[in-house]
């Protein structure tokens, strides 16, 4: 550490020696005054750290210095030496912003403890400032984050493709962003902190965030879609997300997101749009080709007939004419089929007992099962007695299974096997009555499966209208059913069919 | 004496009118309704040639015409493949494609596909067998 700076002035010469000696064996450097305008001097030349002085001294006495001094330099510490009984200038010397007084004669001890205070002082000082000055370092350090902080946060809210909106705890607007304003038609100075978001927002979007506060659960709002009207009534369709804002459990205020759905929504109006062209297209050389294979079988009977005509055979005339009226019936069975897929049908429920249903369906195809050595087995549950459902969708639905279970039998390569259809009902939960369609014939290609329900998609070649399951599945959808199914290549293919019935009240 | 041909459809109608065609066309017409029948006729009637169905119940007609063409005493007699499916389609499935690609099975001598006007069918009869 440097040795301190002291001044020492008074008009005794042998003083201001003395005091210097004392004061260079401790360790000092003392610079000799010998009036008030020499230390005043001293005092600018080499600018001490402390300054001792008498009080009384011809011309500029201590008391002018110390106020000369304090004016230059308010912080050093000047320490006066005073004569016995000079309180009233003591006292001035204090006022003036002495640090310290020594009594005349001057003893070390006093001396000593004078310095000492005002080293300290000087110290504590210079700890200060350096405080001071560090504190404001880092404040200045914290603020310059503080704001570039919050110039990001703002530019984020700013140019977020969102809208946002944040009110205060009572609901009024405090920040309103770009496509806020773009989305609202509203400009961001004629609504922050002018109006509430009462007057702005839907009421869905108003009665959601209220009950979020009552609720007083995460306060935060999912993604919900709705529709927006903007100022000049224009409709768009939004998807809105929200949180309450809380500060310890008390709701400081809400901040609501907005999402543009307009493009969005276009697209996926063009995706179903093409879907549908799609289908229809589908739908119409599915059509066409159906109609190709009757015109093939009208064509084939015509012939026959013209033959049977030509050689006047009853037996030819036959043979064509059924041909013919056989390809009538498909014929009309395809318009059955599609007037029924197309056409909207609320299922009626009738009394009826599901069992008879099935075992009327069991007596049409008997026979064709037998010719072909299909057995039918059959497992009703006897539980299900009379209850209200819609018979026609059953009948049709099982006629239809069963019929494509005995082509999946007939149409199985492994002649070994001893095919069967099983057909088995029961009782679940919740008054649904369960059908099982079962087949151990040739099972499904994952191709088969994905199409399963395609508009006249078909493996049965000309036997198949590539509607029946499309029918059937329509019905059950209408009577709030469903209907899975379970398919092993070359091993069979089992179909469930579940339909929700009411209990009869009499 | 007439030339034997026998046709192996499932579908009445297919039958009937085939049958029709080919008593006009001087042929004598024999009939199975499915593959395994087509096999035993074959076998008891030796024809001069087989139309026969691809997509029918009971042991298909690609089956068929397999055992047919694997079989020296019966490799012989032309078959007639005749379908409403295509012959692309026939071709792509898979396991006809492969016996065919390694020579296993000659392709089908004449391959029609439904519908077919009386005199292609005739036509087609008359290159192979007269």
């Amino acid at each position: 550490m440097t040795p301190r700076k002291i001044l020492v002035v008074d008009d005794e010469e042998s003083n201001v020696r003395l005091l210097s000696m004392s004061l260079r064996s401790d360790g000092y450097i003392t610079i000799p005054a010998y009036s008030g305008e020499e230390g005043l001097e001293g005092f600018k030349k080499e600018s001490p750290d402390i300054v001792i002085t008498d009080i009384k001294m011809p011309g500029m006495d201590g008391l002018e210095l110390l106020k000369k001094i304090k004016e230059i330099d308010s912080e050093k510490e000047v320490i006066i030496i005073t004569g016995h009984g000079d309180i009233d200038s003591t006292i001035m010397a204090l006022q003036y912003g002495a640090s310290d007084f020594i009594n005349k004669p001057v003893r070390d001890e006093a001396l000593a403890i004078a310095l000492t205070r005002a080293e300290s002082k000087i110290d504590i000082r210079k700890k200060l400032n350096e405080y001071t000055e560090n504190l404001e370092n880092k404040i200045k350090e914290a603020t310059t984050e503080i704001r570039r902080k919050s110039d990001f946060q703002k530019l984020l809210i700013k140019s977020s493709n969102n809208g946002i909106v944040a009110t205060d705890n009572s609901w009024k607007i405090v920040i309103f962003n770009p496509e806020a304003e773009r989305l609202f038609q509203q400009k961001q100075s004629d609504v922050i902190n002018k109006i509430d978001i009462k007057a702005l927002y839907p009421d869905e979007i108003i009665e959601a965030l209220e009950l979020e506060t009552e609720m007083h659960k995460n306060g935060r709002l999912p993604w919900k879609e709705t529709t927006l009207f903007s100022k000049n009534g224009k409709e768009i369709p939004i998807s809105f997300s929200g949180n309450i804002l809380y500060e310890k459990d008390k709701i400081i205020g809400s901040v609501s997101f907005f999402q543009d759905l307009t493009d969005i929504k276009k697209l996926e109006k063009e995706l179903i749009q093409s879907e549908r062209l799609v289908a229809v297209g589908q739908t119409v050389s599915g059509l066409a080709h159906y109609i190709k294979n009757i015109l093939v079988g009208l064509k084939g009977g015509s012939y026959v007939l013209d033959v049977g005509l030509k050689n006047n055979n009853t037996e030819k005339l036959r043979a064509g004419w059924n041909t013919i009226k056989k390809h009538i019936n498909r014929t009309s069975n395809l318009v059955q089929d599609l007037l029924t897929y197309s056409k909207e049908r609320d299922p009626e429920y009738q009394k009826c007992s599901p069992n008879e249903v099935i075992n009327e369906v069991i007596q049409l195809v008997e026979n064709v099962a037998e010719k072909n050595d299909i057995k039918i087995k059959k497992k009703l549950d006897s539980a299900i007695g009379e209850v209200l459902i819609d018979n026609k969708t059953i009948h049709r639905s099982l006629l239809n299974l069963v019929s494509n279970a005995m082509d999946a039998c007939l149409d199985d390569e492994d002649t070994n096997k001893n095919w069967f259809v099983s057909i088995k009902t029961s009782v679940e939960k919740n008054k649904i009555f369960c059908l099982e369609v079962e087949d151990n014939g040739r099972g499904m290609h994952q191709e088969t499966m994905d199409n399963l329900y395609t508009s006249f998609f078909s493996t049965k070649g000309g036997r198949g209208t590539g509607l029946g399951l499309l029918v059937t599945k329509k019905l059950i959808q209408e009577h709030n059913g469903t209907i899975d199914f379970k398919s092993n290549l070359n091993k069979g293919t089992t179909f469930t069919i579940r339909l929700p019935f009411k209990d009869i009240i009499e | 004496m007439n030339k034997k041909v026998l046709i192996v459809d499932d579908d009445d109608d297919v039958r009937t009118f085939l049958l029709t065609v080919l008593e006009e066309n001087n042929y004598t017409p024999l009939i199975a309704h499915d593959g395994i029948e087509g096999k035993d006729m074959i076998e008891k009637h030796k024809p001069d040639l087989v139309i026969l169905d691809v997509l029918m119940p009971r042991g298909s007609g690609i089956q068929l015409f397999r055992k047919l063409k694997t079989d020296d005493s019966l490799k012989k007699i032309p078959v007639i493949m005749f379908t409403g499916i295509s012959l692309k389609s026939f071709l792509r499935s898979q396991k006809v494609l492969d016996e065919f690609q390694n020579g296993k099975v000659p392709k089908p001598d004449i391959y029609l596909e439904k519908p077919v006007e009386p005199e292609e069918l005739i036509e087609a009869i008359q290159k192979k067998i007269g």
